[in-house]
């Protein structure tokens, strides 16, 4: 309740301290800013991040039982874990972000002040990417002590895992969109439901390219190559299994998929503006 | 405190030393397990196992790497007898490749399962050591290893044409060490020869990560050093016999020999094989043998 107060009062500030064109982005970060303070709050949030480090420090043990493989365990049950339980992060705290404001009323106080819908959605966006990209880089800390255990010392491993985190966060930054698009319009447990649908079915829109071009039917091929343009393509965040053989992915190849998720994160953002636009808070 | 936490602090402990004595007493009466349980056929095949394991294949591929160690580990504790992992077809190991193929399908660069594959695999199934090695060298063509693996189950089926073969594309690989250049012509020239075995085994225990193939490829490269010490304890008797009229009836009879040989003998002059455990000379027929204490390989 208390970040919700610090929200309205810092909009009030921004308001009162700048112009309109500079006051938009001091709105957005201030919303930002809040939501950020709001999440390092949760102590569910602390659980999760502490039991994703629980799982790297078993991965030490586990990976006795590997002949060998420590280090590759280590890497693909650390990344993996953090692919995961920043899915639960990203779904769990992102559909209760407008849904919060709305049954406690604190949305009214907000729209009462210049404070535009969309700038109230890319705020509480770009706030919880922020609590994201902390808990990544803590996650990514703790599998990088893991090595530098098993190790006994440096471990190429170590930087080779990075740029996997990077395209993890793509990922988590992708997730953060739907679920805040989904929770515009529908409750937090529907929302949830379809965020999680829509990750599993990213994973898989690479098969629907392949269903596309094995299909005789033109019509059908279309079908399928339009669901795979317009689904998100989670697969190309897959970089854990390569990180686990010390392979990053090309400059260029980074640069493409993260082209690729701001454009699409752009259209999801826009679509939930348009949607929470229509919603009636006066 | 008050009389309730008294009460709940009874119940918690009490109820938890019962909980113990129930579980071992149904410990105790449990029944023995199934010795096929273990072998049912996985659900799901490799390809399956692929698509349904979404971002995770790489800990999905582990998972299923440690289940095969897991799973001949179980298979060798429950043997009396001690058995090199390169001849375990008695252990009835049937999901053996399935499993390897499974983790080799879900992560195709990791290394160790055709390593795998190709030392254990052989003595259950063949072929499907061979199709997994091929479908690892299709997968990724740049890994020299994988030829060195398929080349030495080649090898190990006295298929020494398609082995040299095999290490002759290896070595164009680029960063190929030299010794697979060497092994193309050994191959060919002479496949069946000890010193091929002990260059293949050699080359094993020089680049293999698994502790466990290192140690097969050690008792395999002192089962080969036993054998050559047999042929020279052989040559030495059937002289003696030449000069003497009769085979050694003991070792004394020969120690100048051999020690001039500078082979290694114990305190009663008898030669030490490998393991350092005595020789046993077969009177009257001029042939050493292996102690029954020995732990060099017979097969």
């Amino acid at each position: 309740m208390q970040s919700r107060v610090d929200t309205i009062a810092a909009i009030t500030q921004s308001n009162t301290q700048t112009n309109n064109s500079q006051g938009s982005l001091w709105r957005i970060s201030a919303i930002a800013r809040n939501t950020f303070r709001e999440a390092v709050r949760d102590r569910v949030l602390y659980n999760l991040v502490l039991f994703v480090l629980l799982l790297t420090a078993a991965a030490i043990f586990i990976g006795e039982l590997s002949g060998g493989q420590e280090r590759k365990i280590i890497v693909d049950l650390g990344l993996s874990a953090m692919l995961l339980f920043g899915v639960f992060i990203a779904i769990f705290v992102g559909v209760g972000l407008v849904y919060k404001e709305i049954e406690r009323r604190t949305i009214y106080a907000i729209f009462s002040k210049p404070v535009g819908r969309g700038e109230f959605l890319v705020g509480k966006y770009l706030g919880l990417c922020l609590t994201l990209l902390v808990n990544v880089i803590v996650m990514g800390l703790g599998v990088s002590l893991a090595l530098l255990y098993v190790k006994k010392g440096w471990d190429p491993l170590i930087l080779t895992i990075w740029p996997a985190v990077l395209m993890i966060y793509m990922e988590l930054m992708l997730i953060t969109a739907f679920a805040l698009l989904f929770s515009s319009f529908s409750s937090p447990a529907l929302s949830a439901l379809l965020t999680f649908c829509i990750f599993i079915i990213g994973h898989f829109s690479a098969d629907l390219k392949s269903l596309a071009s094995s299909l005789g039917s033109t019509s059908a091929r279309l079908l399928f190559g339009a669901l795979y343009y317009l689904l998100p393509n989670l697969s190309n965040y897959s970089f854990i299994t390569p990180a686990a053989h010390g392979r990053a992915p090309s400059a260029a190849f980074v640069f493409s998929t993260g082209l690729y998720a701001v454009v699409y994160i752009a259209v999801i953002l826009a679509a939930a503006t348009l949607v929470f636009s229509r919603r009636n808070f006066k | 405190m008050n009389r309730q936490t008294i009460y709940l602090s009874f119940v918690l402990v009490a109820g938890m030393a019962v909980t113990v004595l129930v579980a071992r007493s149904i410990d105790a009466r449990r029944p023995p397990p199934d010795p096929n349980a273990i072998d049912e056929s996985l659900y799901l095949n490799p390809n399956t196992a692929r698509r349904v394991s979404l971002g995770f294949n790489g800990l999905v591929a582990d998972w299923y790497w440690m289940r095969s160690l897991q799973y001949v580990g179980r298979k060798i504790v429950n043997t009396p007898e001690d058995v090199p992992i390169d001849s375990l077809q008695q252990l009835n190991l049937k999901l053996l490749a399935p499993l390897l193929d499974t983790a080799t399908t879900l992560d195709p660069d990791f290394a160790d399962p055709y390593e795998y594959a190709a030392v254990v695999l052989p003595a259950v199934d063949v072929d499907a050591a061979i199709r997994i090695l091929r479908k690892g060298i299709d997968t990724t063509p740049s890994a020299w290893r994988l030829y060195h693996h398929l080349g030495y189950i080649h090898w190990q089926q006295k298929d020494y044409a398609a082995a040299s073969e095999m290490y002759r594309r290896g070595s164009e690989i680029p960063g190929s060490p030299q010794w697979m250049s060497a092994m193309v012509a050994k191959m060919a020239a002479e496949g069946g020869s000890r010193n091929t075995a002990r260059e293949i085994y050699k080359r094993m225990q020089d680049e293999s990560a698994d502790e466990k193939v290192k140690d097969m490829a050690q008792r395999r490269l002192m089962q080969l050093d036993s054998l050559d010490h047999r042929d020279i304890l052989r040559k030495l008797m059937t002289e003696y016999k030449t000069r003497v009229g009769q085979c050694p009836t003991t070792w004394k009879e020969i120690l100048p020999v051999l020690r001039s040989l500078r082979i290694p003998v114990d305190q009663s002059g008898a030669p030490l094989d490998p393991t350092h455990v005595p020789y046993q000379l077969r009177a009257g027929a001029c042939e050493a043998d292996l102690d029954s204490k020995s732990e060099v390989l017979r097969q």
